[in-house]
C-alpha cells in the first residue's frame, strides 16, 4: 500500500467527519510538501481533451504530449484545478498512452501555496524524463456536481436542462502549443452553447464545431500556463442527478457460519431541478400510464454477485415492501423502489443488505492465513450514473484475527483498524475501516483485497467463554441456595 | 294542562290590553304579568307577534313547544317545568328588570300560524329575540335559536346559553331548588331499614351469613355483567326488535350491537352451562348409587355439549366468519 | 415452587412415593411451565412473521419514542424531560406526565444485553417486550392459582389459559408496546404476593407486594384497580368477622410501603393522599387500626359493658372519620374522581361532559360477543369457578369472588378493561376445570380417592371461622367418587375436545383480529397473495426526509404520536389528550372555512397539515368519519363558531355529496380530503368508496394551503400552509387574480368578510 502510511496517523483526526464539507480539509491533509509554484520544466506539445457528459457527472480525459524542456531529468508533472473545484475531483489517474501496461504513475494533491486560487495534482512518473525527451500522458478524472439544472425549477412533466461550465482551454500548468477540447453530449437537444470569436480559433473556423452530439472547441494555438476561457453548454438531460452524500458499507465475515454479510447504508439526494409547484399525485399517476423520461428517481437496481441470498431493504422506520429480488444461476438483481419517487432536491436514506457464501470471497493462503477479496463498494447501477461524495467501507473480520493487510486501486483518504463488539464477543472483532472520496459508479468493480491471520484456537474462544459463564452462574446459584438466611426457628420446607 | 290553559285564558285579554295601551311599554307590562303568575307568559299567535314585533328595546325568549299528548313530545314535557323554573327565577332574579328579558311559551295548539310561518317540523324550539333598539341593540333581526338536538332537558345549559347570547346585561343566577320531600323520604327509609335490621338481627344474621345466598348473588352479578347487560344500560338498546316479516328476531345482526332479550338468553345459556359444570364437578361424585350417577353424568355431559354447541351457533350469527362449531347445532 | 408442591404430594401420591416423586413432579412442572411460556410467546408473533418487527398502532409509538430518548439521554434527562416537539407551542412536561415503568424496563433490558455485548436494536426489544412478559404472566398466574386452589392441575391450567386467552393477547401481541404489556404481569404477580402475605401474615410477603405494587404504579394508570381491590378485600374480611393478625400485618405493611413507593412516581406524586381514588385504601388502613386496637383490648379485659362501650366508641370514630373524608372531598382538599374513573360509575357522564374520552373507541361498553370472542369457553366456566370458591370460603377465595364481581362489572362498562377481567376468568375457569379433571381422571376404584377431598374439607373447616354455615347445598353428603370408567372416559374426552376447540379459537382470533399493526394495512390481491398498503409510512418518511426538522405538522390528535415517532416532526396535538382547548383549536381549524382556519394556523406556526382520506381505497378509519368528533370537541369550546347542526343536512343526514351542507363543503377538512380527487375520474364520476356517495362534479378549491404530498393510495395527504401573499393580498384574491376572474370572487368574499367581523 503506497502512500497510505503517512495518513494513517491522521486517521483519527478525520475519522468521524461525516459532512461533505470536510472533504476539502481531508484533501488538503492528503498532501506532500513541496516548495514553490510548479517550475516550468515541461511544455505541452499537443493536447486533446475529451469531456464526456453522458452521465450525471463529467468525466474528462486529457491526452497530452509532454516534453521536458529542463536541463535536468524531471519526473514531477503538475496538473492545476481551481481551489473550489478540486474538492469535487475524483479518481484522477495518469497513464502512459503509448504503453498502458506501464505502472508506477502516482497522483496526489500538492498544496503549493494556500493563498493562490489554484491547486495542483502532482503526477510522478515511474522514471524521470530526460531533457528534450517526450512522453504521452493520458490523464483521466471525474468532476462531481458539475451539472446544474437550468432552469432550477420545472413543472412535474417538463423536460430538464442542465448546464455544464468549463474552460475552453484545458487546464495546464505549462505552456501549451496546440490543443482542442471535445465534448460528448447525451443528446442533440442543445439550446445554447457559448460561442467563441473565430479569431481565437487557430484555423479561424467558427467555435465550437458540432457534429451530432459532439462539440469541439478549438484547435487553439500556443497558450501560456493557466490560460482560461470560460464557456458553458446547456443541454437536455431529463434524468435524475442521483447524488449520494454518504455511503457506509459493512462487510462481516463469519468463518463459523461460512457466511459473508454485506450491508450498505445510503444517503441519497436528487440534484435535479426542483418542482415549481408542489408534488401532485394526480399528475404523477396520469404520467404513470406512458412513462416519459423524468428527472424523478423512481427505481434503483443493484446487480449483486451471483449467489447472493436473503436481501433486505429497510429505512429508519422499518421494512420497505416495494422491492423485488430476482435471483437465478446467472444473475442476482435487487430492484428497489423508494417509498416515494425522488423529485429534485428530495432526499432518501435507506439500507440494503444481503448474505453470500463465504467460500466465493475467501481463500486460505496456507496455515492460519486467509485472503478475502470483495468489491470495495457496490450500490445501485443506474444508466445515468451515481456519484458518491464519500464512501466508508468497514470490514469486520472474525474475533481474534491479526495482522491485517489490504490493497485496493481506489485512492483512499483514511484507514483505521479498531475493535467491534457484537454477539457476546469477549475480545472483540478486528474491524478495518477505509474511506474514499468522490467516487462514481463506474468504479463499482474495484476490488479490495484483505489478508489476515486467523489462528485455529481463536475459533473456540466464544463457546468456551460462554460455557464458563453459564457454569459460573450455576455454581453461584448452588451456593446461594445452600445458604439458609431465615430468621427464627428452622422449619422443614421442601 | 287544563290549568295552564285557564291561565292563558285569564292572561290573554290582559296582555293584549297591555300591548294596546298607548302609554305603557310592552316590556313593563309583560314583565309584570310574568312576575304576577310566576311563570313565562303563555302566548298565542297574536300576543306572540305583538311581543316580538320590532322595534324592540328588550329581548324575548320564546319556547315553541308541543305539550299536548297527541304529539307525544317527551322532550317537551320533560323540559317544560325546567323552563318555567328558569323563567320564574330569572324574572325574580332581577327585580329592576335590567336584563330586559321576557320569557314566553308558545304551545303548538295556540300558535299554529307561527309554527307554520316558521315551517317548524320539530319541537321544542327556543328562540331568543335580541333587542333591535336601545343600548345593546343587535344588528341582525334573525332570532338566535337554541339547539335541542343534543337532547338536553335541563335548565342549566339554557341559562348559560342565554347568558352568552345576552352579554353586558345582568344574568340572575339559576339555582336548582332542593327537593326536601325526596330527602326526607330517603332519610326516613334509611332509618327505618336500619331499625328493622337492628330489631330483626337474630333472624337476619343467618340470612346475611348464608353462603348460598351470597353465592347466588355474586353468580347472578357475574352472569349479568358478562352477558353485556351494562351495554344495554348505557346504549339503551331495544329489548327486542321485529324482523321484516312479522316475526321477532331474537339476535341483533352485527358484532357490536345486541338486544335486551338477546343478552338474557345468553346469560341463561351461560348459567345452564355453569350449573351443569358445577353439578358434574361437585354433585355427581357425591351420588352414592352407581346407576343414578351414570345417568347424571350422561345428562349433564349432554346438557353441556348441547348448550355449548348452541352457543357457538348463536355466535356464528353474530360473527359471520366464525369457522368453529360443535354437533348437534 | 415449593409451596405448590405440598398439596400435590397428597393428591396424586398414588403414583409415586416420597422424595423422588416430588422431584420428578417438580421437574415435570418446570418443563410444562416452560412450554406454556414458550407457547404464550409464540402465539403473539403472528404480526412479526406476517409483516415485520414494527411498533403497532398509536400509543406504542410514543412509548417507543420515549424509550429511545431514555436510551440516548440517560435516566435523569428522561426523568425531567420537557418535550418541545409535541403540543406546539405549549410543549409537554413528558418526564412528569408519563408512567415510566415500561420505558425503564426495556431500557434496563437494553443495557443488560449491552453488558454481555449483545447490541440488540432497541426497537426489537420494544417489539418483543410484550410477548416476553406474557410468558411471565402465565407463570405468575400459575403461582396465584396454586395459592388459591388445592388441586395440583389448577395452576397449570390457569397458566395455559392465561397464556393464550385472546382477551390478554389483544393488548400484548408483538409490537403493541403499551403499558398493559407489562402491567398485567405486575397485576397478577402483586395479587399473588398479596394472597401469600394474607395467608402467611408475613411482613416479607407484604413488603414484596408493596414493591411490586410500586412497580405497577410506575407502569400503568390501572394500578388504581389494585389500590381499591386490596382494601375492599380487607374490608370484606373484617365484615365477615375474619379479622386476624395476619390480615393486619399484611395490609399495614402493604399500605405503608406501597403508598410510599407509589409516591415516588412524579406523575402520581401526592395523589395517594389527595385524590378520591385512593381514599378507600386510606380509610381501610384507619379501620384496621381501630379493629386491631379493639381486638387487643378485648383480649386484655373481658368486661362485657366495657366491650360494648368500646364497640360504640369504635363505631363513632369510624363514622366521624368517614364524615371527615366526605367533608374534605366536598371542600375540595381531596380531589374528586378524575373523569376517566368517574365515567366508570356514572356511565353517562363522559358522553355529555368529556367528548374526548367518549370518542375513544376502547372506552365503549362491551357487547356480549366481545366477551365470548375474547374468552370463549372460559366465560361459562368462570361462574362455575366462582361458585366453587364458596365451597371452602377461605380468605384468598373471598378475594377471588370480589375480584370476579368487580372486574366483570368494569369489563362490561369499558371494552378496554376486559384486560383486568381476563386473569380472574382464567383462574376461576382453571379451578372449575381442574375440579372436573381431578374427579374424573382418577384411575382407580372409587374407594381410594375419598381420602384426599375429605381431609381437604376438614382442614377447610378449622380454617374458616365457626358460626358461618359450612357446606354449600351442592356439597352436602359424603364424597364418593366416580364409579364407571365409561363416564370417566366420556367426560374426560368431552373436556379434551373443548380444550382443543378453545386452543383453535384462540389461535384463530389472534391471527385474524389482533395481529395487524394498523400502521401497515394488508389487502388480498385477486390471486390471494398478500398486498401491503404502506401509505402511512410513505407519507411520514417523506415528511422526515424532505421537510425542515422543525416544521410543525397539524393533524387530528390520533396521528400525533405516529408523526412524532415516524416523521420526527413537531405536532400540535397528540394522543396524550391533556389539553382539551388545544385539541379543540385544531378541531376548529379543521372544521371552519379557510378564512377562519388560516389565521389559526398562522398563529400556531403550522407548516404542514396532514389529513387521512380513505375515499379511494375504501379505508373507513379516515378523518371524514372522525370529523364529527372534531366538530363536537370544537363546539365544546366555541359553541357560537362551530355548530354540529350546521354539518347535517336539513333531514339530519351526514353527507359529502352534492347535498352536503355549505358548512361541510367549506370546511378545511372536506376541502383537503377531496382536493383534486375528482381529477382521478372522468368528469362527474368521482366516487367516495367509504361513504359510497358520488362527489360534486366541481371539486373544492384551496387558496390558503397547497398540496405538498399525497401517498400512493391517497390515504395520507399533506398540505403546505402558504406564506402570506407578498403583495399583501388575501390568498383568495391572489388565487382569483391568477384565475383572472377577480370581480366575481371579490363580491363573494365581501359576504365572507362581514361574517368574519362578528
Amino acid at each position: 500500500m503506497r502512500l497510505l502510511l503517512p495518513w494513517a496517523l491522521l486517521g483519527s483526526a478525520v475519522f468521524s467527519l461525516a459532512d461533505p464539507s470536510a472533504n476539502a480539509a481531508q484533501d488538503s491533509q492528503k498532501t506532500v510538501d513541496s516548495a514553490a509554484a510548479p517550475p516550468q520544466h515541461f511544455r505541452n506539445i499537443n493536447l486533446v481533451r475529451n469531456i464526456n457528459l453522458e452521465k450525471s457527472y463529467a468525466r474528462e480525459t486529457i491526452n497530452v504530449v509532454v516534453e521536458n524542456i529542463d536541463s535536468k531529468p524531471q519526473s514531477e508533472y503538475y496538473f492545476p484545478f481551481e481551489r473550489g473545484q478540486i474538492k469535487r475531483i475524483g479518481g484522477l489517474e495518469a497513464k502512459d498512452k503509448k504503453q498502458p501496461e506501464r505502472t508506477g504513475f502516482t497522483a496526489e494533491i500538492a498544496a503549493l501555496d494556500q493563498t493562490s486560487a489554484t491547486e495542483y495534482y502532482k503526477i510522478t512518473f515511474p522514471a524521470a524524463l530526460k531533457p528534450n525527451e517526450q512522453i504521452t500522458l493520458s490523464i483521466t478524472y471525474v468532476s462531481l456536481q458539475s451539472l446544474d439544472p437550468l432552469p432550477a425549477k420545472i413543472e412535474q412533466s417538463d423536460k430538464q436542462y442542465v448546464r455544464h461550465g468549463f474552460s475552453a482551454y484545458a487546464p495546464s500548468a505549462y505552456t501549451t502549443l496546440k490543443q482542442k477540447t471535445k465534448l460528448k453530449l447525451p443528446t442533440t437537444d442543445v439550446p445554447d452553447a457559448v460561442k467563441l470569436a473565430a479569431s481565437l480559433n487557430a484555423e479561424g473556423k467558427e467555435d465550437p464545431q458540432r457534429q451530432g452530439t459532439t462539440f469541439t472547441y478549438g484547435p487553439y494555438g500556443e497558450l501560456p500556463a493557466g490560460a482560461v476561457e470560460e464557456v458553458s453548454v446547456r443541454y437536455e438531460f431529463t434524468k435524475p442527478l442521483t447524488h449520494s452524500t454518504r455511503l457506509e458499507r459493512d462487510i462481516e465475515v463469519s468463518h463459523w457460519g461460512g457466511n459473508i454479510a454485506f450491508e450498505e447504508r445510503h444517503w441519497l439526494t436528487n440534484r435535479a431541478a426542483e418542482l415549481k409547484n408542489q408534488f401532485s399525485r394526480v399528475i404523477h399517476q396520469q404520467l404513470q400510464y406512458y412513462n416519459p423520461p423524468t428527472s424523478a428517481l423512481k427505481e434503483l437496481k443493484f446487480p449483486l454477485a451471483v449467489g447472493s441470498m436473503d436481501p433486505y431493504f429497510t429505512d429508519d422506520i422499518g421494512n420497505v415492501s416495494t422491492s423485488r429480488f430476482r435471483s437465478n444461476a446467472r444473475e442476482a438483481n435487487l430492484e428497489l423502489k423508494p417509498r416515494y419517487p425522488l423529485f429534485g432536491k428530495w432526499n432518501y436514506s435507506f439500507r440494503v443488505g444481503w448474505n453470500a457464501d463465504l467460500a466465493k470471497y475467501l481463500r486460505g493462503a496456507g496455515g492460519d492465513k486467509f485472503v478475502l477479496k470483495v468489491p470495495f463498494f457496490e450500490g445501485p447501477k443506474q444508466a445515468e450514473g451515481v456519484a458518491y461524495e464519500k464512501v466508508i467501507t468497514r470490514v469486520i473480520l472474525p474475533e481474534g484475527s491479526t495482522n491485517v493487510e489490504y490493497t485496493t486501486s481506489l485512492p483512499l483518504v483514511d484507514e483505521s483498524v479498531t475493535k467491534h463488539y457484537t454477539f457476546m464477543d469477549t475480545a472483540g472483532r478486528t474491524m478495518l475501516e477505509l474511506t474514499a472520496l468522490n467516487v462514481v459508479d463506474d468504479q463499482r468493480d474495484i476490488q479490495l483485497v484483505i489478508s489476515y491471520d486467523y489462528p485455529f484456537a481463536a475459533r473456540f474462544r466464544k463457546p468456551i467463554s460462554i460455557f464458563a459463564a453459564v457454569a459460573a452462574v450455576f455454581a453461584i446459584t448452588a451456593v446461594v441456595r445452600s445458604l439458609d438466611v431465615s430468621i427464627g426457628r428452622k422449619t422443614k420446607s421442601s | 294542562m287544563r290549568i295552564s290553559q285557564f291561565f292563558t285564558a285569564a292572561l290573554l285579554p290582559f296582555s293584549a290590553l297591555a300591548a294596546k295601551k298607548p302609554t305603557g311599554d310592552r316590556f313593563q307590562d309583560s314583565n309584570a304579568a310574568q312576575l304576577a303568575n310566576g311563570r313565562p307568559l303563555q302566548l298565542d299567535d297574536k300576543s306572540y307577534d305583538a311581543l316580538t314585533k320590532g322595534p324592540r328595546d328588550y329581548s324575548v325568549a320564546v319556547l315553541l313547544t308541543a305539550l299536548d299528548a297527541r304529539f307525544s313530545c317527551t322532550l317537551c314535557k320533560a323540559f317544560q317545568p325546567e323552563w318555567e323554573m328558569l323563567g320564574k327565577q330569572w324574572s325574580k332574579g332581577d327585580k329592576k328588570a335590567e336584563s330586559r328579558l321576557v320569557f314566553g311559551t308558545l304551545d303548538f295548539l295556540d300558535g299554529k300560524q307561527t309554527f307554520q310561518s316558521m315551517a317548524l317540523q320539530t319541537a321544542p324550539v327556543l328562540l331568543l329575540f335580541r333587542p333591535t333598539t336601545g343600548p345593546n341593540a343587535y344588528n341582525d333581526p334573525i332570532p338566535a335559536r337554541f339547539d335541542f338536538s343534543s337532547g338536553t332537558d335541563k335548565a342549566e345549559p339554557i341559562h348559560t346559553w342565554l347568558s352568552r347570547q345576552l352579554p353586558n346585561v345582568p344574568h340572575p343566577p339559576f339555582v336548582r331548588p332542593l327537593n326536601y320531600l325526596k330527602i326526607g323520604v330517603t332519610i326516613t327509609i334509611v332509618l327505618g331499614v336500619i331499625t328493622f335490621i337492628a330489631a330483626a338481627w337474630p333472624v337476619f344474621m343467618p340470612i346475611i351469613q348464608n353462603r348460598n345466598l351470597w353465592a347466588a348473588l355474586s353468580l347472578i352479578a357475574v352472569l349479568l355483567f358478562t352477558s353485556g347487560h351494562m351495554f344495554n344500560h348505557i346504549r339503551k338498546v331495544p329489548y327486542v326488535a321485529g324482523d321484516g316479516k312479522g316475526g321477532i328476531s331474537y339476535f341483533a345482526g352485527g358484532f357490536q350491537n345486541q338486544f335486551g332479550l338477546e343478552t338474557q338468553i345468553v346469560a341463561g345459556m351461560y348459567g345452564i352451562l355453569a350449573f351443569a359444570t358445577i353439578s358434574l364437578a361437585l354433585k355427581v361424585p357425591r351420588i352414592a348409587d352407581p346407576r343414578a350417577q351414570q345417568i347424571a353424568v350422561f345428562v349433564w355431559g349432554g346438557v353441556i355439549l348441547g348448550m355449548y354447541s348452541f352457543l357457538l351457533s348463536v355466535f356464528r350469527i353474530k360473527n359471520g366468519g366464525y369457522p368453529f362449531w360443535l354437533p348437534p347445532f | 415452587m415449593a409451596s405448590a408442591t405440598k398439596p400435590q404430594s397428597t393428591a396424586s401420591g398414588v403414583f409415586f412415593e416420597g422424595e423422588t416423586a416430588r422431584n420428578t413432579r417438580g421437574l415435570l412442572r418446570i418443563i410444562i411451565l416452560c412450554t406454556i411460556a414458550a407457547t404464550a410467546v409464540a402465539s403473539r408473533l403472528f404480526s412479526v412473521i406476517r409483516f415485520e418487527s414494527i411498533i403497532h398502532e398509536f400509543d406504542p409509538w410514543f412509548n417507543f419514542r420515549a424509550t429511545k430518548y431514555l436510551v440516548q439521554n440517560g435516566f435523569y434527562d428522561f426523568w425531567d424531560w420537557f418535550d418541545d416537539r409535541t403540543w406546539h407551542p405549549l410543549g409537554r412536561v413528558t418526564g412528569g406526565t408519563l408512567y415510566p415503568g415500561l420505558m425503564v424496563t426495556s431500557g434496563a433490558i437494553w443495557h443488560a444485553l449491552r453488558a454481555i455485548s449483545l447490541p440488540v436494536d432497541i426497537r426489537n426489544i420494544c417489539v418483543l417486550l410484550a410477548p416476553g412478559f406474557s410468558g411471565l404472566t402465565a407463570f405468575a398466574s400459575y403461582l396465584l392459582t396454586s395459592e388459591l386452589s388445592d388441586s395440583p392441575s389448577a395452576g397449570l391450567l390457569a397458566a395455559i389459559f392465561m397464556g393464550i386467552a385472546p382477551g390478554y393477547i389483544s393488548r400484548s401481541v408483538a409490537g403493541s408496546y403499551d403499558n398493559e404489556a407489562i402491567a398485567i404481569f405486575l397485576l397478577v404477580f402483586t395479587f399473588y404476593l398479596w394472597i401469600k402475605a394474607v395467608k402467611e401474615g408475613s411482613v416479607m410477603w407484604g413488603a414484596f407486594a408493596a414493591l411490586f405494587y410500586g412497580y405497577m404504579v410506575s407502569a400503568w394508570g390501572g394500578y388504581v384497580f389494585i389500590t381499591n381491590l386490596l382494601p375492599l378485600h380487607a374490608f370484606v374480611l373484617i365484615c365477615m368477622g375474619r379479622f386476624s393478625p395476619r390480615l393486619y400485618v399484611s395490609y399495614t405493611t402493604w399500605y405503608a410501603l406501597g403508598t410510599l413507593a407509589s409516591m415516588q412516581i412524579p406523575f402520581v406524586g401526592f395523589l395517594p393522599i389527595r385524590s378520591s381514588e385512593h381514599m378507600s385504601a386510606l380509610g381501610v388502613f384507619g379501620l384496621l387500626q381501630l379493629v386491631g386496637f379493639t381486638d387487643y383490648i378485648r383480649q386484655q379485659l373481658p368486661s362485657k359493658q366495657f366491650q360494648l362501650l368500646l364497640r360504640t366508641l369504635v363505631l363513632v370514630i369510624f363514622v366521624v372519620a368517614f364524615g371527615l373524608l366526605v367533608l374534605l372531598t366536598v371542600s375540595g382538599t381531596i380531589a374528586p374522581w378524575t373523569g376517566r374513573f368517574y365515567s366508570l360509575w356514572d356511565t353517562g357522564y363522559a358522553k355529555i361532559h368529556i367528548p374526548i374520552i367518549a370518542s375513544v373507541s376502547e372506552h365503549q361498553p362491551t357487547a356480549w360477543p366481545a366477551f365470548f370472542f375474547d374468552l370463549n369457553m372460559l366465560i361459562w366456566l368462570f361462574p362455575a369457578g366462582v361458585y366453587m370458591c364458596f365451597r371452602s370460603l377461605k380468605d384468598e377465595q373471598v378475594f377471588v369472588v370480589i375480584y370476579a364481581v368487580l372486574a366483570s362489572y368494569f369489563a362490561g362498562v369499558m371494552v378496554r378493561l376486559m384486560l383486568t377481567l381476563t386473569p380472574v376468568v382464567c383462574i376461576a375457569a382453571a379451578m372449575a376445570l381442574s375440579q372436573i379433571l381431578d374427579t374424573f381422571l382418577v384411575a382407580g376404584e372409587p374407594a381410594e380417592p375419598i381420602e384426599a377431598p375429605s381431609t381437604k374439607t376438614n382442614d377447610a373447616k378449622d380454617k374458616t371461622v365457626p358460626g358461618i354455615p359450612e357446606v354449600l347445598r351442592s356439597t352436602k353428603g359424603p364424597l364418593v367418587g366416580i364409579y364407571s370408567y365409561m363416564s370417566k372416559a366420556m367426560i374426560t374426552g368431552a373436556v379434551t375436545c373443548y380444550l382443543l376447540l378453545f386452543v383453535m379459537h384462540c389461535t384463530w382470533v389472534t391471527s385474524n383480529a389482533y395481529s395487524s399493526p394498523s400502521v401497515v394495512l394488508a389487502s388480498r390481491l385477486p390471486d390471494g397473495s398478500q398486498h401491503i398498503i404502506d401509505d402511512y409510512r410513505e407519507a411520514y418518511y417523506w415528511l422526515r426526509q424532505n421537510t425542515k426538522p422543525d416544521a410543525k405538522v397539524m393533524s387530528w390528535w390520533d396521528y400525533g404520536y405516529q408523526i412524532g415517532g415516524m416523521a420526527d416532526r413537531p405536532t400540535l396535538v397528540d394522543n396524550n389528550t391533556w389539553n382539551n382547548t388545544h385539541i379543540a383549536t385544531v378541531g376548529k381549524a379543521m372544521s371552519s372555512r379557510e378564512e377562519v382556519s388560516y389565521p389559526i394556523m398562522r398563529q400556531h406556526e403550522v407548516d404542514y397539515v396532514l389529513v387521512v382520506f380513505g375515499g379511494l381505497l375504501g379505508y373507513s378509519g379516515d378523518d371524514i368519519n372522525k370529523f364529527l368528533w372534531m366538530i363536537r370537541i370544537a363546539e365544546g369550546i366555541w359553541p357560537d363558531e362551530v355548530k354540529e347542526r350546521d354539518f347535517f343536512t336539513s333531514r339530519g343526514e351526514y353527507r359529502v355529496d352534492d347535498e352536503a351542507p355549505p358548512a361541510m363543503k367549506n370546511s378545511l377538512m372536506y376541502k383537503m380530503s377531496y382536493y383534486n380527487f375528482d381529477k382521478l375520474f372522468p368528469a362527474g364520476q368521482a366516487q367516495d368508496r367509504v361513504r359510497g356517495s358520488r362527489l360534486p362534479a366541481q371539486g373544492p378549491e384551496l387558496s390558503t394551503v397547497e398540496e405538498a404530498f399525497t401517498s400512493e393510495n391517497w390515504i395520507v395527504r399533506i398540505y403546505k400552509v402558504k406564506d402570506l401573499d407578498n403583495l399583501g393580498r388575501s390568498h383568495q384574491d391572489a388565487g382569483a387574480f391568477e384565475k383572472g376572474n377577480k370581480k366575481k370572487k371579490a363580491g363573494k368574499r365581501k359576504g365572507a368578510r362581514v361574517l368574519r367581523v362578528d
